[in-house]
C-alpha cells in the first residue's frame, strides 16, 4: 500500500444496519441482530479499495451526538477520538427523517461525510421513494443507495468512499429553501 | 423522538472547522425541508404480517403469544438438550463405554492423580465419579454443548426475527415497577443465554441507576443457558420451581431496589423494527460464534474447575469450609452443610456447581434450595471480570447488595419450605 490507512466511522442511528455494512466491507465477524442496540461497543476491520487501505470502525448507533446512554457515549467518542476520519452515515431508508438529524450534526462537525442510503429493498417493498440525487445535490455530499442484507450497492460504497466530503450547512439550508441558485458545489466530486 | 426530556444529555459539543451550527429547531426544519424535497411515499397497503406484528405487541394478545413464544422456547430447549443428546446419547455414551474404560485403563485406583482425573473408582455414572476427564468431559460436551447449542440457535432466531423489542413494549408497565424499563427485557433474555454479553448489553439502558439495577439483578436472578442445561438433566423435575424463586426474587428485589438506589428512570420510546425472516447465514454465523465461544472458553474452565475442586478436596480445604459454615448452611438456608463446595464451584461454572450438588444426599426442597443459592450467592468469575471493565464502584456495590440478597432470600425459601412442611 502506498498510503497509511484512511480511516472511516460507521455512524447512524440503531438499527439501520451498519454492522451489516461493516462485515459486508471487511469479511468481519460483527454480530448482527434485528434490535436496535445490539452494538454498544466499537469493533475495527480493514479492506482495500482503490490501492487505498481503510480501517473502519463500526460504532454503536445513536440518535443524535448528544448522547443518552453509554452505548451512544462510545459513539460519540469515537467521532472526537477519530478527527481524520471519513464518516459514513448510515440511513435507514424507510425512515430517512430520523437519521438524517445526525447527519446533519456530522456535516456541521465539518466532517467529510459520505451518506450510505441502506435498506432500498424495504423502501421500495414499502412503497416508500428516494430521490437520492436529489439528496445528493441538496446535501453536497454523496449518497450511495443500497442493500447491505443482500451485497447490492456494496461494491458503490466502497468505491465513493473517497469520493467523501464536507459541506457547510449554511449552503445546505440555501438549497433546501430554494434560495441557492448555484448546484452543489462538486469540487472533486466529478461522478456525483 | 423527544430527546430533550432525557436528564443525562450532554451539553452540545464544540464543533470546529464548521461556519455554522443549527440549533435542535433550526436542524429538525431542515430536515423537514430535505425529506419533502427527496421522499415520496406510494400507497402502502397493510400485509398479513403487518398484521400479526400489530397483534404481538397489543396487550391483549401480545401477552398470550409471549407466553407461547416462551414456552414453545422451553419446550424445543429441554426436548431437544436433554431428552434427546444428553440422555438419547451421551448419558449412554459417558456411563456404559466411557466411564468404564477410563477406570479400567488408568493404572492405579489408590492414586491421586487417579483420583484427580479419572475419580471415584466405583461410580457408575459419569455424575458421581467426578474426574477431570469422566464428569468434567461430560457435563462440558455431554450435557451443557447441546443445551447451549440448541439455545443459542433458538436466541438467534429471536434476535433476529425482531420480536424482542415487541417484548420490551409489553413488559414496559412491570419493568416500569422495577426501576427499569421495558427495554431491559433485552439484557434479561441474553443473560439466559450467557451473563456475560448481557452485562455489556445493559449501556443500552440511560441512567446510572438503571444499569446498576439491571446488572445486579442479572448477576443475581438470570440463571444462564448452561446451568439451565445442567439443571434440566440433574433436577428435570424441580426447574420449574427454581425458575419460580428466582423470578419472584428478579421482580421483588428489582422493586426494592428501585426504591433503596437513587437516580433515575426516565420514560423512553422504544423503537420497533419490522418483523424480518431470519437470515440463515447470519443465523448459522452467530451460531458458530457462540459455539465455538462456548468450546474454546468454558469447556476448559469447566475441566479446571473439576480439577480445582478436587485438589481443595485433597487438600481439606472443603470439609474444613462445611465444618465451619455448617451452622449458617443446615440452621440458616436449610441445606446439608457439604453444599460448601458446589457453592466454590460456583464462582468457576454454575454448571459445575450444580452437577456436584447432584451428587449430595438431600430432599427434593433442599435440592431447590440448593440450587437457587448456587444461582444468587455469586456471579461465575467471567460475569465478575466483565462488571469490574463496566466499573468497579458498581461491581462493589453490587457485591453487596447480592451477599445480602442472597442472606435474606435463602433464609426466606427456607422459611417457606417450613411453613409448608416441606423443608
Amino acid at each position: 500500500m502506498s498510503k497509511k490507512a484512511a480511516k472511516i466511522l460507521l455512524v447512524g442511528n440503531p438499527n439501520v444496519g451498519k454492522s451489516v455494512i461493516f462485515n459486508r466491507l471487511t469479511g468481519s465477524d460483527a454480530v448482527v441482530s434485528n434490535y436496535p442496540g445490539t452494538t454498544v461497543d466499537y469493533t475495527e476491520g480493514t479492506f482495500i479499495s482503490g490501492k487505498q487501505e481503510y480501517t473502519v470502525i463500526d460504532v454503536p448507533g445513536a440518535y443524535s451526538l448528544e448522547a443518552r446512554d453509554k452505548a451512544e457515549e462510545v459513539a460519540v467518542r469515537m467521532l472526537h477520538e477519530h478527527r481524520d476520519a471519513t464518516v459514513v452515515v448510515v440511513l435507514d431508508a424507510t425512515r430517512i427523517e430520523r437519521g438524517l438529524y445526525i447527519a446533519l450534526e456530522t456535516i456541521e462537525m465539518g466532517r467529510s461525510v459520505l451518506i450510505a442510503l441502506n435498506m432500498i429493498d424495504m423502501a421500495h417493498d414499502r412503497k416508500i421513494s428516494v430521490d437520492d440525487r436529489k439528496l445528493q445535490k441538496l446535501l453536497g455530499v454523496p449518497v450511495v443507495p443500497l442493500t447491505a442484507i443482500t451485497g447490492e450497492g456494496i461494491m458503490q460504497l466502497s468505491d465513493m468512499i473517497r469520493k467523501a466530503q464536507a459541506s457547510d450547512v449554511k449552503d445546505i439550508l440555501a438549497r433546501a429553501e430554494g434560495r441557492a441558485s448555484e448546484p452543489a458545489q462538486a469540487s472533486g466530486c466529478a461522478g456525483c | 423522538m423527544q430527546k430533550e426530556e432525557h436528564p443525562n444529555r450532554h451539553k452540545r459539543q464544540v464543533v470546529q472547522g464548521a461556519d455554522m451550527v443549527l440549533n435542535e429547531d433550526q436542524r429538525w426544519s431542515l430536515v423537514d425541508l430535505l425529506a419533502k424535497q427527496t421522499i415520496s411515499a406510494g400507497t402502502y397497503k397493510q400485509t398479513v404480517w403487518d398484521v400479526i406484528g400489530e397483534l404481538t405487541v397489543k396487550p391483549l394478545t401480545g401477552i398470550p403469544v409471549a407466553f407461547a413464544v416462551l414456552y414453545a422456547f422451553w419446550s424445543v430447549f429441554g426436548s431437544f438438550a436433554g431428552a434427546l443428546c444428553t440422555d438419547g446419547f451421551f448419558v449412554k455414551f459417558f456411563d456404559n463405554h466411557f466411564l468404564p474404560w477410563m477406570q479400567a485403563i488408568w493404572p492405579d485406583p489408590n492414586s491421586i492423580l487417579y483420583f484427580l482425573f479419572v475419580g471415584d473408582p466405583l461410580a457408575d455414572n459419569c455424575f458421581e465419579a467426578f474426574g477431570v476427564l469422566t464428569s468434567g468431559l461430560f457435563i462440558a460436551i455431554g450435557v451443557v454443548l447441546p443445551a447451549v447449542l440448541i439455545f443459542y440457535l433458538m436466541m438467534a432466531i429471536l434476535e433476529d426475527s425482531g420480536y424482542l423489542p415487541r417484548l420490551a413494549v409489553l413488559v414496559d408497565t412491570l419493568l416500569h415497577k422495577m426501576g427499569l424499563h421495558g427495554y431491559a427485557i433485552v439484557p434479561t433474555i441474553l443473560g439466559l443465554g450467557c451473563n456475560v454479553p448481557a452485562i455489556t448489553a445493559t449501556r443500552i439502558l440511560e441512567t446510572k441507576k438503571q444499569r446498576f439495577i439491571m446488572m445486579t439483578l442479572l448477576a443475581i436472578f438470570v440463571p444462564c443457558g448452561a446451568q439451565l442445561g445442567i439443571m434440566l438433566e440433574v433436577i428435570p423435575e424441580s426447574v420449574g420451581y427454581v425458575m419460580l424463586f428466582l423470578l419472584i426474587g428478579y421482580v421483588v428485589f428489582g422493586y426494592l431496589l428501585s426504591k433503596i438506589v437513587p437516580g433515575t428512570n426516565p420514560e423512553i420510546l422504544i423503537d420497533v423494527p419490522p418483523y424480518h425472516m431470519p437470515q440463515r447465514a447470519n443465523i448459522t454465523k452467530k451460531l458458530w460464534m457462540r459455539t465455538s465461544g462456548f468450546i474454546i472458553n468454558a469447556v476448559p474452565f469447566v475441566l479446571l474447575g473439576v480439577l480445582f475442586i478436587n485438589l481443595l478436596y485433597i487438600g481439606g480445604v472443603i470439609q474444613w469450609l462445611s465444618d465451619v459454615f455448617a451452622p449458617v448452611f443446615v440452621h440458616w438456608f436449610g441445606v446439608p452443610k457439604e453444599t460448601a463446595g458446589p457453592l466454590i464451584a460456583a464462582f468457576l461454572r454454575k454448571d459445575l456447581a450444580v452437577a456436584q450438588l447432584s451428587n449430595i444426599e438431600m430432599t427434593q426442597y433442599q435440592m431447590i434450595s440448593a440450587v437457587v443459592l448456587i444461582s444468587i450467592y455469586f456471579p461465575c468469575v467471567a460475569t465478575f471480570v466483565v462488571m469490574l471493565k463496566e466499573g468497579w464502584k458498581e461491581l462493589l456495590a453490587a457485591v453487596g447488595v447480592l451477599f445480602a440478597v442472597a442472606f435474606i432470600y435463602g433464609g426466606i425459601i427456607h422459611a417457606i419450605g417450613i411453613l409448608l412442611g416441606v423443608a
